[in-house]
């Protein structure tokens, strides 16, 4: 009993979502053409999971591998910016700029640029990971303590040590940032790409289920989404915590 | 035991070549707006190979900018500085200088002996684990090698960039009030203990303090600095033998001492 | 030359730099077709006719995008509040504020479109959207999540009561934290508002994105691409300048 009351103090948000999810389509009067009660879609995945499995696992991998390369190539672009300040002075704010295009303006027209596939996919993800790691990493590495620099440069480090052993070490919080920030948008990206020019993944799925009129796959599937993005912040967010702790 | 030499040529009263060499140093610092603050103005000071030098006066007379320049991390405005005959950069870059700052700067992902070992691999040397754990046992910090620094005092923090500085056994060691964050009981024993490993070395030493006490049982010479602009406004020379006891300050001469270089401060700190 | 001006100097080539090279780009046809020269996009937006039907979308953005904003700062502050006045529920707060930063709004833009309707979809999906991030703003901005800090314990040893409290340590203590959060929810509302129109909205930048993609309209594609990006900047913009001129007054 004690421990059920303590479950619920902690994840009573969830439980939430459900009952009021119930509620508004019940009070509405919602026929199910509108929107379906909660207890029909879970049905609807349990008794099917492998129609979800695939495409699921699609996202979850395009997103992550998308993730990974973005912020990869991100901080590499921002260790060789760093390298001289007037570079970094000229494309930090150009990046900036970029940084606001909004995912729903990048995708259309990197797609028309890029062709509709699974690449362009792949492209979009990438590019809306780059910025983040890009730009905090620069932050990162500018904000080192001067303190720090005086040490190394009184003990005689060259730029090289100092980048490996200071100034890195010490944008790794501020990647770690990059990460938490940027790991939802990574899925969102994902999902809005397959939903627009996808050929499969939780978007395309989505998309199909809509106009097939399927409503508890189509909210089955928004809701499996949902579950997804949630998970990979929960991740980035632990991995930051700790990490971050490791490194100040 | 102690006598005092006159302000006018205090560096005559030291044989050279210096170790460290400052001739008619000054130091503008630029504000905003085309404002300037003169921070030094002609200062001389010299220290000798193996000498250790303690530098006192009020705040923001420019004692800290005066280790700075020395550890090649300022310029000067005017005049020149020179260590072991050579810039401070050139000294630097062959990683020949020992610094322990106000503030530690140790590295918070590193151990306590990944800290003191830094310096080895700043150099490109492989590390003397030996040294290191020399040194950490020097400054009393056994048992704690694979702490990191944010589990240890401020204390011994501070007492691991003291091990730091001293690890490559450098040619010129600089302490910049190395012990400014600890109680008074605990400061009298790291001087005591600094005292020891310092007899132990041998290193040309600048400290820079606000303690005249601390200044007295641990250097050759005290340099006391006026208010801004800072010049030295008078050099105290320090004839207790080594190594030092405890017991010297509590004898009369110490006591004289101190109350000389505190009289000149108060009245720096008034003028 | 002051640090400023030189800041803003290479700044501003940055910039211009990036503006050439996309020119260059679209001039060579490297990209193909559908990436035109940005000078074809600027006369597209100068030609009044085809500006209008850009501008029209622009400002339906804009009144769902502002209208959302306002809808979800309140929302989300009435929510923190709330949670301040049931310190029962305080423990999974944490839970429901990464719930509501992850929540990808794809997946609720379309379901609204069946319930609260076509016209009303952007402005409810801007709403979420910065309504999450304020939430979570406002709630580590009234540490709601149980850190304590030494103020904390100051007013504990003082005896203030709960009132004095929200008002003398909570309220002041949160504004950089809430603004912080707005500047982030600001462009988050303009995401939202897209986000909405892309499923079916009548009209708004999304729909004119979409509809000029599947159409080969390239350069109104970048046009109105462009249109929202600037409305993003805009929106970060003020709202930063807003915190900082807050940060400034407070420090
Ligand atoms: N980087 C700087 N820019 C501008 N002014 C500076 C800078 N560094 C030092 N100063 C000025 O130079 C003067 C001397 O500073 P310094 O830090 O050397 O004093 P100090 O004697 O070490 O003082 P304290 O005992 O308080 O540490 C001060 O007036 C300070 O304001
Ligand atoms: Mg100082």
């Amino acid at each position: 009993m004690r421990r059920a009351l303590g479950a619920l103090a902690h994840y009573w948000p969830i439980a939430a979502v459900f009952v009021g999810w119930d509620l508004w389509v019940v009070l509405n009067g919602y026929t199910t053409v509108v929107a379906p009660r909660p207890g029909l879609v879970l049905a609807d995945i349990a008794a099917e999971p492998g129609a979800y499995a695939g495409d699921l696992l699609r996202t979850l991998l395009t997103s992550l591998v998308g993730l990974v390369l973005g912020m990869g190539v991100g901080i590499l672009a921002a260790i060789a910016v760093w390298s001289s300040a007037a570079v970094s002075g000229v494309v930090t704010p150009a990046a900036l700029v970029l940084r606001s295009v909004p995912v729903t303006a990048m995708i259309p027209v990197i797609a028309r640029v890029a062709g509709y596939g699974d690449s362009s996919i792949l492209l979009i993800i990438v590019v809306v990971s780059f910025f983040p790691a890009f730009v905090l990493t620069v932050s990162g590495l500018a904000a080192t303590p001067a303190a720090g620099r005086d040490l190394f440069g009184v003990l005689g480090a060259g730029r090289l040590r100092t980048l490996v052993r200071l100034q890195l070490p010490h944008a790794v919080p501020h990647v770690m940032v990059a990460f938490r920030l940027t790991a939802p948008s990574a899925v969102l990206a994902a999902l809005l790409a397959e939903y627009l020019v996808g050929t499969g993944g939780l978007g395309h799925l989505f998309s199909t289920a809509r106009s097939y009129m399927e409503l508890e796959r189509a909210w089955g599937t928004a809701l499996l989404a949902t579950v997804v993005s949630v998970l990979v912040f929960v991740l980035a967010r632990g991995a930051e915590r700790r990490v971050g702790a490791r490194f100040s | 035991m102690a006598q005092t030499t006159p302000s006018p040529a205090p560096t005559l009263t030291v044989a050279p070549p210096a170790a460290v060499a400052l001739s008619g140093v000054g130091k503008t610092f630029e504000l905003s707006r085309g404002r300037a603050v003169s921070a030094l103005e002609d200062l001389d000071l010299h220290v000798a190979e193996g000498e250790f030098v303690a530098i006192v006066g009020p705040s923001g007379c420019g004692k800290s900018t005066v280790l700075r320049m020395v550890a090649g991390l300022e310029r000067p405005s005017t005049g020149t500085v020179v260590v072991e005959g050579r810039s401070p950069r050139e000294l630097a870059r062959s990683h020949r200088l020992g610094v322990a700052f106000q503030e530690h700067a140790l590295l918070p992902w590193s151990s306590i002996r990944g800290n003191v070992a830094l310096p080895f691999h700043l150099a490109g040397r492989p590390v003397d684990a030996a040294r290191v754990d020399e040194l950490v046992r020097l400054v009393g910090l056994e048992g704690f090698e694979s702490a990191r620094p944010r589990q240890l005092s401020g204390g011994m923090r501070q007492r691991a960039a003291i091990a730091r500085a001293l690890v490559l056994r450098p040619d010129v060691l600089l302490l910049d009030e190395p012990f400014g964050a600890l109680d008074a009981v605990t400061r009298r024993r790291m001087n005591r203990e600094l005292a020891r490993i310092w007899s132990e070395e041998r290193i040309t030493t600048v400290l820079v303090t606000h303690d005249v006490e601390e200044a007295l049982f641990l250097a050759d010479r005290v340099v006391v600095m006026t208010g801004r602009p800072g010049r030295v406004r008078h050099v105290h020379r320090v004839d207790f033998p080594r190594p030092r006891e405890a017991a010297i300050t509590r004898s009369p001469e110490f006591h004289e001492a101190v109350d000389l270089l505190t009289g000149l401060l108060d009245a720096e700190g008034t003028a | 030359m002051s640090a400023a001006a030189r800041r803003a100097a290479l700044a501003t080539t940055g910039v211009l730099v990036l503006l050439a090279g996309a020119e260059a780009v679209g001039r060579a046809g490297i990209a193909g077709p559908s990436w035109p020269p940005l000078s074809e996009v600027a006369a597209h937006l100068l030609d009044a006719d085809r500006r209008a039907t850009v501008v029209r979308a622009a400002s339906a953005t804009l009144a769902s995008a502002a209208e959302g904003l306002l809808a979800g700062v309140l929302v989300a502050a009435a929510a923190a509040f709330t949670g301040l006045l049931l310190p029962p529920l305080r423990p999974g707060l944490d839970r429901l504020a990464a719930l509501l930063h992850a929540v990808p709004v794809i997946a609720l833009a379309p379901l609204l479109i069946t319930t609260v309707g076509r016209e009303a979809t952007p402005t409810v999906v801007a709403g979420l959207g910065a309504g999450f991030v304020m939430f979570v703003a406002f709630s580590s901005g009234l540490s709601l999540g149980g850190r304590r800090s030494t103020h904390d314990d100051v007013f504990d040893a003082l005896g203030a009561n709960r009132v004095r409290r929200l008002l003398r340590l909570q309220l002041p203590a949160s504004v950089p934290t809430v603004l912080d959060g707005l500047t982030l929810a600001a462009p988050a509302a303009v995401l939202g508002a897209t986000i909405g129109e892309w499923f079916g909205a009548p009209r708004g930048l999304g729909v004119l994105i979409v509809s000029a993609m599947q159409n080969f309209q390239v350069t109104l594609l970048w046009s109105a691409a462009a249109c929202a990006t600037a409305l993003s900047l805009a929106a970060y913009g003020l709202t930063t300048a807003l915190q900082r001129a807050a940060v400034r007054r407070m420090a």
